[in-house]
């Protein structure tokens, strides 16, 4: 009974919600318009409000430079209580972003705030690109060598990118 | 004849001109005067000269000065500098109403920081203007509201700058910073407000609601649901056959609010189909209630104390069942 009243959006506990974090992402979605983050654009899919995708151009001076990179990003219902659930829908060759394309990035689940944003999620994400982490790898096989052999990493990063970012 | 005309003398004058002295004679001249001169004549001529002397009266309080003031020059001056006083009014009023919308004006672009202040008087959750902001004690500021939901969902945390928060429940309003945001965003302190009533109200009908309604009644609602939309396209359809055209928007939409019209009459009967329910319910309560002593042992005397303590609440309960059913049943009014 719950369930399907509040896809109906009857029951008001939901909708409370649905709007509070709608009016959220609807604020966000028009200082992304105003004030575009550079480098980075976001926006709604089509008519959800909750389903975005957003684009990510790689720095230059990195084994990425010349990549575009899609990722998509789904807002949880109590979003900003909840992190938006972001993914690479570009593959990339990176220790912290695995074969499926979830991201490895702390404030993307355990260190997330509700003061943050997805232009600030998308800088923090350009961030991962200069910087890698390898002491917290979703795929450790890169870590290692991104370790022990980082023109072997880097190259291999640029030839992917090549392959799939361009 | 005499007697006519001394009829029409009122006792009065007759009495008057008895004592002054006045014969029968003088007393019949002066009924000739009178006769002579009608009085209609007077009034009518009164009234024209009133007319001409003075604009039509606009306003009740004007009419009752008229009438009370009867020497003609006296109300001439009267109008003279009534009318300027009007106009003098009106002038006031309009320099009472420009300095407003000037300042009004001035708001907006009096402080040629607005833009910034109100960037720095959001909340970072909800990214609005603070609604009743509360401080931290690291000295980060949000709606109270945003910061008990993140110390709720997100751990006792400053959502700002991580640093913890000794307890994020026990939020306090900033005043100095919430007045100077009324202050300074009336607006959109007054929509929030506005909304945060309606969303209150709402939600506490809806837990009313909720706690006092039939399990019976969602699936009716459910049915009514579909109801509407199976009519209406049977209406629509209906309507393509019987014309042989195209649904105009105008006819699906008539169709739509006759069936929703339809409906909410339904929806008032479910209502009060709930109310009859549950009075079944309560009086087959109380009906168990009463004979169930008669079916049991004699209780022990805690026993019946919990029992008389069942009873209360059972009554607390269906008073709030019936305060919530007033409740709902003025919203629907409304």
């Amino acid at each position: 009974m719950n369930s399907s009243s509040s896809s109906r959006g009857r029951t008001w506990q939901s909708t409370t919600t649905v709007s509070s974090s709608g009016k959220r992402i609807q604020k966000e979605m028009s200082e992304l318009n105003l004030d575009p983050p550079p480098h980075s654009s976001a926006g709604p899919k089509g008519d959800n409000l909750y389903h975005w995708v957003a684009t990510l151009i790689a720095p230059s001076g990195t084994p990425y430079q010349g990549g575009i990179f899609f990722l998509d990003i789904t807002f949880p219902i109590d979003y900003p209580f909840r992190p938006p659930k972001v993914v690479f829908k570009t593959r990339i060759y990176h220790c912290n972003v695995d074969s499926g394309g979830n991201i490895g990035l702390d404030i993307l689940k355990d260190s997330w705030s509700p003061a943050l944003t997805i232009s600030k999620v998308l800088l923090a994400l350009r961030s991962i690109f200069t910087n890698p982490d390898p002491y917290k790898p979703l795929v450790p096989g890169i870590a290692h060598l991104y370790l022990e052999d980082k023109a072997k990493h880097n190259e291999l990063a640029a030839e992917w990118t090549r392959r799939f970012a361009r | 004849m005499e007697e006519e005309r001394m009829s029409v003398l009122s006792p009065g004058f007759r009495s008057v001109a008895e004592m002054a002295g006045w014969d029968e004679e003088t007393l019949l001249v002066a009924s000739l005067v009178v006769e002579d001169t009608p009085d209609r004549l007077i009034k009518h001529k009164r009234r024209t000269h009133l007319n001409f002397k003075t604009p039509p009266p606009e306003n009740s309080t004007r009419k009752r000065r008229l009438h009370r003031r009867s020497p003609v020059t006296l109300l001439h001056l009267d109008v003279v500098d009534q009318t300027p006083k009007k106009g003098s009014e009106k002038k006031k009023k309009q320099v009472e109403n420009s300095p407003a919308s000037c300042n009004k004006q001035e708001d907006s672009a009096a402080i040629p920081c607005m833009d910034k202040l109100r960037e720095e008087l959001s909340c970072a959750i909800c990214l609005e203007i603070c609604f009743e902001p509360s401080t931290t004690p690291c000295g980060h500021s949000f709606c109270k509201k945003c910061l008990r939901s993140a110390a709720d969902k997100c751990g006792k945390r400053c959502p700002k700058c991580r640093q913890l928060i000794s307890n994020g429940r026990s939020c306090t309003v900033n005043t100095v910073l919430w007045n100077t945001i009324q202050l300074l965003f009336p607006k959109e302190v007054e929509a929030r407000k506005l909304s945060g009533t309606v969303d209150s109200q709402e939600s506490k009908n809806q837990r009313l609601a909720t706690r006092n309604r039939h399990q019976s009644v969602c699936p009716l609602n459910d049915d009514l649901e579909t109801e509407l939309e199976s009519s209406a396209r049977r209406r629509s359809n209906q309507n393509l056959r019987n014309r042989g055209v195209q649904p105009s928007g105008i006819l699906t939409r008539r169709a739509n609010e006759d069936v929703r019209n339809r409906v909410r009459r339904r929806e008032h009967l479910a209502v009060q189909d709930e109310d009859a329910a549950l009075a079944l319910r309560l009086q087959r309560e109380e009906f168990m209630e009463a004979f169930r002593p008669s079916d049991e042992q004699p209780p022990p005397a805690p026993q019946q104390q919990r029992n008389s303590s069942t009873h209360l609440a059972r009554a607390n309960l269906r008073a709030i069942a019936s305060r919530a059913m007033n409740i709902r049943v003025r919203g629907r009014q409304n």
